[in-house]
């Protein structure tokens, strides 16, 4: 090590002064290097965002390049609405309906695919393959799945043979009853998966002696699980779900591919609500008031979440 | 129940050791045929669809596999439709740009959040997961007439951006965790040894993030190979369009395509997916290794 230098060669730039500046350079290079999100995240979020609010205060409409200054207008409307209300009760159901079901399907997934040896690659394979895969093929796959009369209707003509509905009915786009738990369950195929990564990344980490010192002290598989497993999942769980939630409650593909909100009401939530009103109806402003409560809905159900459950208090690592 | 050594009954229900430790693999067992089933149907049904004829896939019978005379590769000619083709490459261009912008930014962002002393860092974190608070639709409509503004409308470069800022949040958040976890003592003896804090980052911090980074871009994949709601506001034209929405608006309007044309180009796009799935999963594992927000 004799020929090199012990020091960091901090001379390479005399020209700035960095003594004299108020802030250190450590700080400004800092600054810098997250200078590209800040900039991304205006032009995409806060931007849009300023802008939807200015929107949600004028009267616009869509072919009439004319806005016109209406104050609150637009969020009493949105109140008045009746399918306001109706879109926001059948969110919640999807959000509350998915989130639950997801959870069970991704945590049960996650806890045997940890344990399972043989073929443990392929299942993994298979179970990531859901995630990956893009939204829009699976929504073609399962909308041919639940058309009636044609060969690849597998899933409508197995429904029908044990009684669920009628065997030339479509249960996705044209039964109220079946239209929106059809929907949770094929949501389910693919973001169930959301959950097991994030719980199988740490059910990995858990060093194998926790469960052999368990045994030797007799432990059976409830107690381990309840008191090696759980704690350290649980951190990850809070988080996994809230994510979970807030994207169900905004999920507007799958539903617009499958049944654009159909039949009749039954599975209008609220992005599809706040789309409809801005291109069918094309009420512009009224949409972004919307799109205002929306927002602001979720960002109180977020606030209530963290102060209920605290996901950012960190679990015990030490391994 | 405090013994040395498992007895026989102090067992998940009363079980003893041995008829738990059957009951589980049972179980276990159960578990993995009913996944299988579950996780390869959809696939497999695809598959078997763009390999069978149109006339028997729209007669009414359900077809469980294509039998010799319903079997075909015709299908698989949509692939050649000059939309068809123009709409996956265009895919394949926004994802791989998507990619290489979120790894590139998310990689200084992350070591900068943690290597640095910023006041109000957790906040900024934070305040960047809020942006998950708005539905693609809220932030899309706007877009449009800002991206419009901007000349990116029906740009690829436009919905690059556009899909880079959403992965950003998370991609982020999963480097910061990531390099935290690298001990800052490895660029220490670096820099002692005469190494810039560029050489640092160059050859200590890039190859140990290698889980982080293949995690990220894995995610920013998932995003932009999705992506249906963002590509369908800021590409309207069918020049530029991806496959998502382009493939979606050749089914409304009722355009010669078949049911088995649009399974036999889903299977196409279904194919990177498998591939990755297969030989990442590891990476993506040990990317998500994130304990709390």
């Amino acid at each position: 090590m004799a020929g090199e230098t012990l020091e960091p060669t901090q001379t390479d730039e005399p020209t700035i002064p960095w003594h004299r500046l108020p802030v250190s350079k450590e700080t400004l290079i800092g600054y810098a290097s997250v200078l590209p999100v800040l900039i991304l995240y205006f032009i995409i979020a806060i931007g849009p965002v300023a802008y939807a609010v200015n929107a949600s205060l004028h009267e616009v409409f869509l072919l009439n390049p004319q806005w016109e200054w209406a104050g609150l207008q637009n969020y009493y409307e949105v109140f008045e609405l009746e399918t306001f209300w109706g879109s926001l009760w059948r969110g919640i159901i999807y959000m509350v309906g998915s989130t639950l079901i997801q959870l069970g399907v991704g945590l049960w997934l996650a806890l045997a695919l940890n344990k399972i040896a043989r073929g443990q690659k392929f299942l993994t394979a298979v179970v990531f393959t859901a995630y990956l895969i893009p939204t829009i093929v699976l929504a073609f796959a399962a909308g041919y799945m639940f058309t009636p009369n044609i060969g690849l209707g597998v899933l409508q003509s197995l429904g029908s043979d044990i009684g669920l509905w009628a065997g030339n009915t479509a249960p996705m786009t044209f039964s109220q009853t079946w239209a929106m738990p059809l929907l949770i369950l094929v949501g389910t195929w693919k973001f169930g998966v959301f959950i097991t990564i994030f719980a199988l990344a740490q059910l990995r980490a858990i060093p194998d002696r926790f469960y052999e010192a368990a045994q030797i002290c007799g432990a059976n598989r409830l107690q381990m699980f309840r008191d090696i497993t759980l704690p350290r999942i649980q951190g990850v769980i809070l988080v996994a779900v809230l994510l979970r939630s807030i994207f169900m409650f905004n999920k507007f593909d799958i539903i617009w591919v499958l049944t654009q909100g159909g039949p009749g009401s039954a599975t209008t939530t609220l992005p599809i609500l706040a789309y409809e009103t801005a291109f069918t109806g094309g009420n512009y402003g009224l949409a972004n008031a919307l799109a205002v409560v929306m927002f602001l809905f979720l960002g109180i159900g977020a606030v209530a979440y963290f102060i209920l459950f605290n996901p950012s208090e960190e679990v015990e690592t030490s391994t | 129940m405090s013994t040395d050594t498992p007895s026989d009954t102090d067992g998940i229900f009363g079980l003893g050791y041995r008829a738990e430790e059957k009951l589980f693999s049972r179980l276990k067992q159960i578990s993995a045929a009913i996944f299988v089933v579950v996780g390869v149907f959809p696939i497999y049904w695809m598959l078997q669809a763009s390999l069978t004829t149109r006339e028997r896939a729209s007669s009414s019978g359900i077809s469980w596999f294509p039998t010799p005379e319903t079997f075909t590769l015709e299908n698989y000619e949509v692939l050649t439709n000059p939309d068809v083709a123009l709409y996956v490459i265009n895919s394949i261009v926004v994802t791989l740009g998507t990619i290489i912008l979120v790894v590139l930014i998310s990689l200084i962002a992350g070591y900068g959040l943690a290597r640095f002393n910023m006041p109000q860092k957790e906040n900024f974190a934070r305040f960047l997961l809020l942006g998950y608070l708005f539905s693609p639709i809220v932030l899309g409509v706007p877009l449009y007439l800002i991206w419009q503004n901007l000349g990116l409308l029906n740009t690829r470069l436009g919905l690059i951006i556009a899909l880079t800022a959403i992965s950003m949040p998370f991609a982020v958040w999963l480097m910061w965790k990531y390099i935290q976890t690298i001990p800052e003592a490895m660029e220490e003896s670096a820099w002692v040894a005469g190494a810039s804090r560029w050489q640092g980052f160059r050859d200590i911090i890039i190859p140990q993030t290698q889980p982080a980074i293949i995690a990220a871009a894995l995610f920013a994949f998932a995003l932009a190979w999705n992506d249906f709601t963002f590509a369908q506001i800021l590409l309207p034209a069918n020049e530029a369009s991806t496959f998502a929405p382009g493939v979606f608006r050749l089914i409304q309007r009722g355009y010669d395509i078949a049911r088995v044309d649009v399974m036999a180009v889903s299977m196409a796009m279904t194919l990177p997916p498998l591939i990755f799935a297969y030989f990442m999963q590891s990476y993506l594992l040990k990317g998500f290794q994130i304990r709390s927000l």
